[in-house]
């Protein structure tokens, strides 16, 4: 700034330089604090605690008693937790893998300039906007049998189908509602990614002959390599975690055709309070996201050095 | 460089017809990508259309054949009768404090953190970035159990500070501001001090101004997500008065399962903030999304 306040500035930290460095990293140590006790009160104490709750048996009334991997033995040999495990993995598989192509297809369609592209982009965008509650009452009411899905289906000769009242396709609605509001999500993301390609690229190929496919297949795939990542990391991880929409929908039925894994974690803590074998089955899911979050937060500081 | 800019035009000279040609089925697939992406917002805007019209649908209507797409009668009694039946008003207020707080608490708490983690040199920060980050690898349904245990042994079942407390801040939040700061200059805040601005003031007056883009983006993000909150009220709260939005909701479909359209006039009625929150600040909900994203 002025010269008369940048003289006395290097002599004062010349006087004292200890005091106000310390001075400074106080300030930062007391702003970032209450960030810290919070997250290590209510993210990485209940963690710790989960493991080691895993490894009783607890009923909320009587104390824990220590088991041992009695939890974890039982699990892997009860038919109802695989069958969680394997309709979660379901969910995932089939909710991630359809929302790559469409929400990046989408994204292409409206990176170019066109009639009304911010209405129609936040016409699509809209199911983001919907609370995960009221999707499941709403898709509900649509996925009756003589609701509005099976008479769009009449019209094109598609007999009435079941949606939730049958364990054949009440998974597949469930899925199809999750691909409806993470479609638009993850086009959001990759319409980002796309914009950041610089058009420099495809004047070159252009000029070089390379049509729109050739531009796609060797200038925006290849370059969208780590965004694609990252909406398949996210995506999977939000599949894992779905519960509102099963349990409202079905509560995990018809059987046990749609409870998955976080929806059996909270019956086996909070219907059947068995808390121990909860935890343990936390301790799966843990897993699960910690391999996917791992990916992620290495995008997230990739090329930078932690110190 | 030079040599693409000059051939550029040249080629176009040579051949007017070929461009013409070019231009028009660019056109053509212009109409054909607009075509497709009407059709395709119909499609997605479908069940919007679908419980809006149906909260205004007599229930004798609801599922007569031939479909009836406009409702007639227009049957407005579904919401007074719907936001009768439960303390709506109750759920909304709970869902908008806890929402606000939780909203508030990550704008204030994030920022700072994202403050310390990019301007200020001192032991351990790095390792502190890596504990924050970290914390994405814990979601509510990973720890809901023992986070249970945590905030019934402090007494905070049936509490808004049991509903509140443990999400006013977010590892991803403290992420976002931090990176969005690391592009603030530290001259800046360097010749601030020098002009003797406290360290509180340099970033209440300079700091937080300059990152109103990611601090609304971050404030429309959290907001979602808190109005959206199901598993945690739906276990730590058993009271009627202290019952979010969402949990209202759900009670109401498995009490009144079969009032469709009191049940769509309540759903328009939960979607209605959200909407609006949307349509006020459509930029910043988007760009928060997209900051979800990479950057660069």
């Amino acid at each position: 700034m002025s010269a008369s306040a940048c003289a006395p500035g290097p002599a004062v930290k010349r006087v004292r330089p200890l005091s106000l460095a310390s001075k400074q990293a106080m300030f930062a140590y007391a702003i970032i604090f209450p960030t810290l006790a919070i997250l290590l009160v209510f993210r990485f104490l209940p963690m710790l605690q989960a493991f080691y709750l895993s490894l009783t048996q607890y009923d909320l009334v009587h104390p824990p008693k220590f088991i041992g991997f009695a939890n974890f033995v039982d699990l892997v040999q009860d038919p109802l937790f695989l069958k969680s495990a394997r309709v979660s993995l379901t969910y995932v598989l089939f909710s991630v893998v359809p929302v790559l192509p469409l929400s990046l297809g989408l994204a292409v369609l409206f990176n170019r300039s066109l009639w009304l592209k911010n209405l129609l982009r936040s016409a699509i965008f809209m199911p983001v906007v919907m609370p995960a509650v009221v999707m499941a009452v709403v898709w509900t009411f649509m996925y009756q049998q003589d609701g509005v899905i099976n008479t769009i289906l009449g019209w094109l000769g598609i007999d009435p189908i079941a949606w939730l009242r049958s364990s054949a396709s009440a998974l597949w609605a469930v899925i199809l509602i999750g691909i409806w509001r993470a479609t638009p999500y993850y086009m959001i993301i990759f319409l980002a990614g796309l914009q950041a390609i610089p058009a420099d690229y495809y004047d070159a190929a252009k000029m070089d002959g390379a049509g729109r496919w050739a531009s796609f297949w060797n200038i925006t795939l290849p370059l969208l390599k780590p965004t694609t990542l990252l909406v398949v990391v996210m995506n999977v991880i939000v599949a894992m975690k779905v519960f509102a929409v099963p349990l409202i929908m079905t509560g995990g039925g018809p059987g046990d055709a749609t409870r998955v894994l976080p929806l059996f974690i909270y019956q086996t803590a909070f219907e059947f309070f068995d808390m121990g074998r909860a935890a343990a089955m936390s301790v799966f899911l843990f897993v699960g996201v910690m391999l996917f979050s791992f990916i992620q937060v290495r995008l997230f500081t990739r090329g930078e050095e932690l110190r | 460089m030079n040599a693409l800019g000059v051939t550029a035009p040249q080629g176009q000279r040579t051949s007017p017809t070929r461009s013409r040609v070019a231009r028009i089925v660019k056109r053509r697939g212009t109409i054909v990508v607009f075509c497709a992406l009407v059709a395709i917002a119909l499609a997605v805007l479908l069940p919007f259309y679908w419980m809006f019209s149906s909260s205004l649908r007599t229930m004798d209507h609801m599922f007569s054949l031939p479909i009836q797409w406009i409702p007639d009668p227009v049957n407005w009694q579904s919401y007074a009768l719907a936001w009768q039946a439960q303390d709506f008003t109750r759920y909304f207020f709970n869902s908008g404090i806890v929402a606000i707080a939780i909203t508030i608490g990550n704008v204030i708490l994030c920022s700072l953190a994202g403050y310390s983690l990019t301007k200020f040199q001192y032991r351990g920060r790095g390792l502190m970035f890596v504990l924050i980050l970290s914390t994405m690898m814990l979601p509510l349904e990973v720890t809901m159990v023992p986070l249970f245990l945590i905030v019934k042994e402090l007494g905070w079942q049936n509490s808004y500070q049991g509903l509140i407390v443990p999400f006013l801040v977010d590892g991803f939040g403290v992420f976002l501001m931090r990176q969005y700061m690391l592009s603030i200059p530290k001259d800046l805040i360097d010749s601030a001090r020098i002009d003797g601005a406290s360290e509180l003031r340099i970033f209440w007056m300079i700091v937080m101004p300059l990152c109103k883009p990611a601090l609304v983006a971050l404030a429309v993000f959290t907001f979602r997500e808190a109005w959206d909150m199901y598993i945690w009220p739906l276990i730590i709260i058993t009271k009627d008065s202290l019952r979010t939005l969402p949990l209202g909701i759900s009670l109401f479909m498995s009490s009144y399962g079969t009032f469709w359209d009191q049940l769509m006039a309540i759903a328009v009625l939960g979607t209605l903030p959200m909407i609006l929150l949307f349509f006020f600040l459509q930029r910043a909900f988007i760009q928060g999304i997209a900051a979800t994203g990479l950057k660069e």
